[in-house]
């Protein structure tokens, strides 16, 4: 909760002082990052700087001379707080490819989520699992403008926002649908 | 206003909402392009990951016939939703632009030509059938893989083993788990661990002997990591004899010189025995002790003098005692051990006294450095004696647990036995009993199998290159960049000797082919794999193969209809994936090794064997756990019948490695594998976040020798050993620190073949070569 609300005072203070930072990663270099959305991205600086959570962190560093470094996603996860980060991401160290590849993947899609009316808080659109940490990508200054809160200062997200985890609707049983007859 | 749309409009007005602004709405619907794959329209199903032994659980997500997305399986036992970076990007090794679609024929010139299915298939036949008529069963060979799924690996076995009543039928296991499998065969008389992944989070000390699990296998370290973290007594320990980024997260880093480890497993079985660790009644009710041959003359290196053609040492027991091994463990005080090892003798004091305490969950794990050793049986007789004598063994947190390599060397090497003396479930080409069961399952003719073992992989290559083998088909793997002292295999079109390579794309194994077939790969087909922990896990078919690409098993299937051998292969064309498995589920059934039923595998994550009652073993040989135990408590070792159902002990010495460092050769080369890359890199190159992390191969040296040789970071240095040389770029200070006197190399990279340096010595039981030990020199490339 305390680290909830740092982050709410990190992303108001970046509002201040916004105009000094860097823009968040353009979309094209934040879709070349990854294999496809979803994938693990890649590290885009040198790797071997130290420990990786010091500057990615619950909320998120400002680097002198390299820019924002954005919070973790995984930073309340469970069980994985002992997982290397570089299990999953690794650095790259070139622009060659070995050979070319045919893979579409599926594309990074950074409008809002589907909403039941106009008014309704959004569905989340990704898989909650390994990105609890909503402030990471969704507040600060590493957030995206199209998915960036407007209510940061709210703690508890998933109070009103929730994962939509399948594309099917509710089929009630066929006792209670022929009650409804 | 009615109160809830009231509500709505102060949840608007609140929202008030730079991301809702039509500006900023347009410009984010701008990125969403009409072709563009939310992921809600993929299909998604489940399918284990097709590279490591691990066997995470992966759900694939598909569209239009295509892979579009993986993610981590939530409801694997294995991984919980994780992955490695790997498996994060499988979807990529699908897709590289030179994917192989068409069975392409070498002519007269070198080059290859598009053929139609049929006159491969057809030409397959005639010239196996051929050979088979003029030089005999002997003379004709497969060659397969830890990666070939339960149907290849059956259809492969039935074929070679029913069909052409041929025993050289080999895979690639034998390069990685054979000296695990004469390890727990010898021992226990059944193959596989008794132990499984709940292990990590029930064990207290993890032992990790020569073994980069954090690269190797991440998932299943990190849950080690995870135990750790909850729990602050856990404790990690390091054995190997190079710093890799495992090392960072030990407890104690134990570097050893190479080939060093079984000096320093004597000498923790000294100390048990010499500080009464003994679990004294276990051993008495569960362990008889066996000693075999050391007689270095005899038993050689498998790779000077005679043996360089053919190395065919057998191993003979004979019964042992307690009292012997106190005597022949005088050789192994700390002190002595010390001396050979490298290290402090309080060390090996130490990691005895770990081991020894009995309470303490204590788990070894182990993979290639253990494996591919000159010794590696009796590396893994050690590993395994050290749990047998102080009985921790067969119960949660407290197991030996060899960790396998291959998605399904398992599965399929292993179980299904596509190895040159096995059959499937245990069973052995010389034992008549085992051949009748083969031959009642298979409908044969009593007396009609082979009972002489066909040769073992590094046999069958140099038989090859000799020409004793005339027709050979490799599928799956890749030998010409993974085979040991590759100069001497070289060989060239129009030889006399016939070359079949399925695979999915280009290598440098398809460049000496005569006959190249594209395969589908992973869910482009049905399939089944086996991993680590017994566990056996089915996919269905999710994608479609690109081109004319078919599965291996399919392949295997034509070509034996075309011998008129179609009767080993009763099924319809369509529906045979769950008819084959259940065939080979026969053999499997009431002995100890029951897999579970396929209508079963189709709904779960997968089941550990033995599978009884549609119930899964977590524990094999426990009491309350493993439903062939008779016993009320303990353990059983019910399948080593030849030990009275208790378990051997071997007495196993200390013997130098085939090739050590001296003047003119002055370091040892060890190679292995990184994290990104999968084998030989045919595949993960291909993948562009995996290339792009690491394109190349490098080899690392350590700081005092670089110095020496005054070279750094990106410099080029040359790299001979007695049999080969080439360059490669230095790296010192990276993610491996190998102690002075010692290179690695990785061999993923095609274009730096590191198996032109190494030496094919191998182990005297398993008949695996050891790819960690060999002696080189590095000089510097003048800058250019
Ligand atoms: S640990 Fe092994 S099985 Fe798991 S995702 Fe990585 S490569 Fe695949």
């Amino acid at each position: 909760m305390r680290a909830l609300l740092f982050c709410a005072c990190l992303a108001s203070l970046a509002l201040v002082s916004g105009a000094a930072r860097a823009e968040p990663t353009s979309a094209a270099e934040r879709a070349a990052r990854r294999l496809f959305d979803g994938a693990p991205p890649a590290i885009p600086h040198d790797s071997a700087v130290g420990a990786c959570v010091s500057c990615h962190s619950m909320a998120g560093r400002e680097i002198p001379s390299m820019g924002y470094a954005p919070a973790s996603p995984h930073a309340r996860t469970a069980g994985i707080a002992a997982v290397p980060c570089k299990q999953c991401h690794v650095e790259k160290r070139t622009d060659e490819v070995f050979v070319g590849s045919t893979f579409r993947g599926i594309e990074q899609d950074l409008r809002s989520g589907k909403r039941a009316n106009p008014l309704a808080p959004p569905v989340i659109p990704h898989m909650v699992f390994m990105r609890e940490n909503c402030a990471a990508c969704h507040t600060g200054p590493a957030a995206r403008s199209e998915i960036r809160t407007s209510h940061p200062e709210r703690a508890n997200c998933r109070q009103c926002h929730v994962e939509r985890v399948t594309t099917g609707v509710f089929a009630p049983s066929r006792e209670t649908s022929a009650q409804g007859r | 206003m009615k109160r809830r749309e009231f509500l709505q409009s102060l949840a608007l007005a609140a929202a008030g909402v730079a991301a809702h602004s039509p500006a900023d709405r347009a410009a984010a619907e701008g990125m969403r392009d009409a072709a563009q794959i939310d992921p809600s329209d993929l299909t998604w199903g489940k399918a284990p990951c097709r590279f490591c032994g691990t066997g995470c659980g992966v759900e694939v997500g598909t569209r239009d016939g295509r892979v579009a997305a993986v993610r981590g399986d939530r409801k694997s036992p294995v991984n919980r939703g994780l992955l490695c970076v790997k498996g994060y990007h499988l979807p990529g090794f699908l897709y590289g632009e030179d994917r192989l679609t068409k069975p392409m024929l070498r002519l007269a010139d070198g080059s290859f030509e598009a053929i139609s299915w049929d006159a491969a298939l057809d030409m397959i036949a005639e010239r196996y059938a051929k050979v088979l008529e003029t030089d005999g069963p002997d003379a004709v060979a497969m060659y397969g893989s830890g990666q070939w799924t339960v149907h290849d690996g059956y259809a492969a076995l039935k074929w070679v083993k029913a069909g052409m009543r041929s025993n050289n039928l080999e895979a690639n296991a034998r390069l990685c788990m054979a000296s695990a499998v004469m390890g727990f065969m010898t021992q226990f008389q059944s193959d596989e661990p008794m132990g499984c992944y709940e292990d990590f989070e029930a064990g207290d000390d993890f032992f990790l002997w020569g073994n980069n699990m954090a690269e190797m296998h991440p998932v299943l370290f990190s849950r080690i990591l995870e135990t750790k973290r909850q729990r602050g007594d856990v404790r990690i320990v390091d054995i190997a004899t190079r710093r890799t980024p495992t090392s960072d997260y030990a407890d104690l880093y134990v570097e050893i010189r190479p080939g060093t480890d079984l000096a320093l497993a004597n000498g923790i079985l000294q100390q048990i025995l010499a500080k009464g660790w003994v679990a004294e009644s276990f051993v008495r009710e569960n362990v008889v002790f066996q000693r075999g041959n050391e007689d270095l003359e005899e038993i050689g290196w498998g790779c000077y003098g005679a043996q360089k053609d053919r190395y065919t040492f057998a191993d003979s027991g004979r019964d042992s005692s307690i009292e012997e091994l106190g005597k022949f463990l005088a050789d192994y005080t700390p002190d002595k051990v010390a001396t050979l090892c490298g290290i402090p003798s309080a060390q090996v004091e130490t990691l005895a006294e770990m081991y020894g305490a009995s309470n303490r969950g204590t788990v070894s794990l182990w993979c290639m450095g253990v494996n591919q050793h000159t010794r590696g049986t009796w590396m893994n007789n050690l590993l395994n004696d050290i749990h047998l004598l102080t009985g921790k063994i067969g119960r949660p947190g407290a197991n030996p647990l060899s960790l396998t390599g291959q998605p399904s060397a398992c599965g399929t090497v292993r179980e299904v036995g596509t190895l040159s003396n096995r059959l499937p479930s245990d069973r052995l080409v010389t034992k008549d009993e085992h051949r009748t069961t083969a031959e009642q399952i298979w409908g044969l003719e009593p007396g009609t199998l082979p009972a002489k073992p066909g040769y073992h992989t590094v046999d069958m290559f140099r038989a090859l290159s000799r020409g004793d083998i005339k027709a050979i088909w490799i599928q799956t793997t890749n030998p010409w960049v993974s085979l040991p002292n590759l100069n001497r295999f070289e060989r060239s079109p129009g030889d006399g000797r016939f070359i079949v390579v399925s695979d999915i794309y280009p290598t440098p194994t398809t460049q000496v082919a005569d006959l190249v077939l594209p395969s589908s790969a992973w869910v482009e087909r049905e399939g089944v794999f086996g991993n680590t922990e017994r566990r056996t896990q089915q996919w269905n078919k999710l994608a479609d193969p690109p081109g004319e690409a078919r599965e291996d098993a399919w392949q295997i299937i034509e070509v034996a209809r075309r011998m008129g051998m179609g009767h080993l292969f009763p099924w319809g064309e369509d529906e045979w994936h769950e008819a084959m498995y259940e065939e080979y589920r026969r053999f499997s059934l009431g002995t100890g090794k029951d897999v579970a039923s396929y209508a079963q595998l189709k709904e779960t994550r997968g089941m550990r064997w033995p599978v009884v009652d549609g119930k899964e073993t977590a524990y094999r040989y426990a009491a309350g756990r493993d439903p062939y135990v008779t016993k009320s408590k303990g353990v059983h070792f019910y399948k080593a019948k030849k030990y009275g159902e208790k378990a051997a002990f071997w007495l196993r010495p200390y013997q130098p490695p085939a090739e050590v460092p001296d003047d003119e050769f002055p370091l040892w080369l060890t190679t292995g594998r990184v994290l990104e890359h999968w084998h030989t890199g045919s595949m993960t190159r291909r993948v562009r976040q995996l290339y792009q992390a690491v394109p190349k191969a490098y080899v690392e040296l350590n700081r005092s020798d670089a110095i020496d040789l005054e070279v750094g970071t990106g410099d080029r240095v040359r790299i001979v050993s007695r049999r080969g040389a080439l360059e490669a770029t230095v790296e010192v200070d990276g993610r491996g620190k190998p102690p002075r006197g010692t290179v690695f190399m990785p061999f993923f990279d095609e274009s730096i073949l590191v198996n032109q340096l190494t030496l094919d010595a191998m182990d005297n039981i398993s008949k695996e070569p050891d790819y960690k030990k060999c002696a080189v020199r590095v000089e510097r490339v003048a800058r250019g």
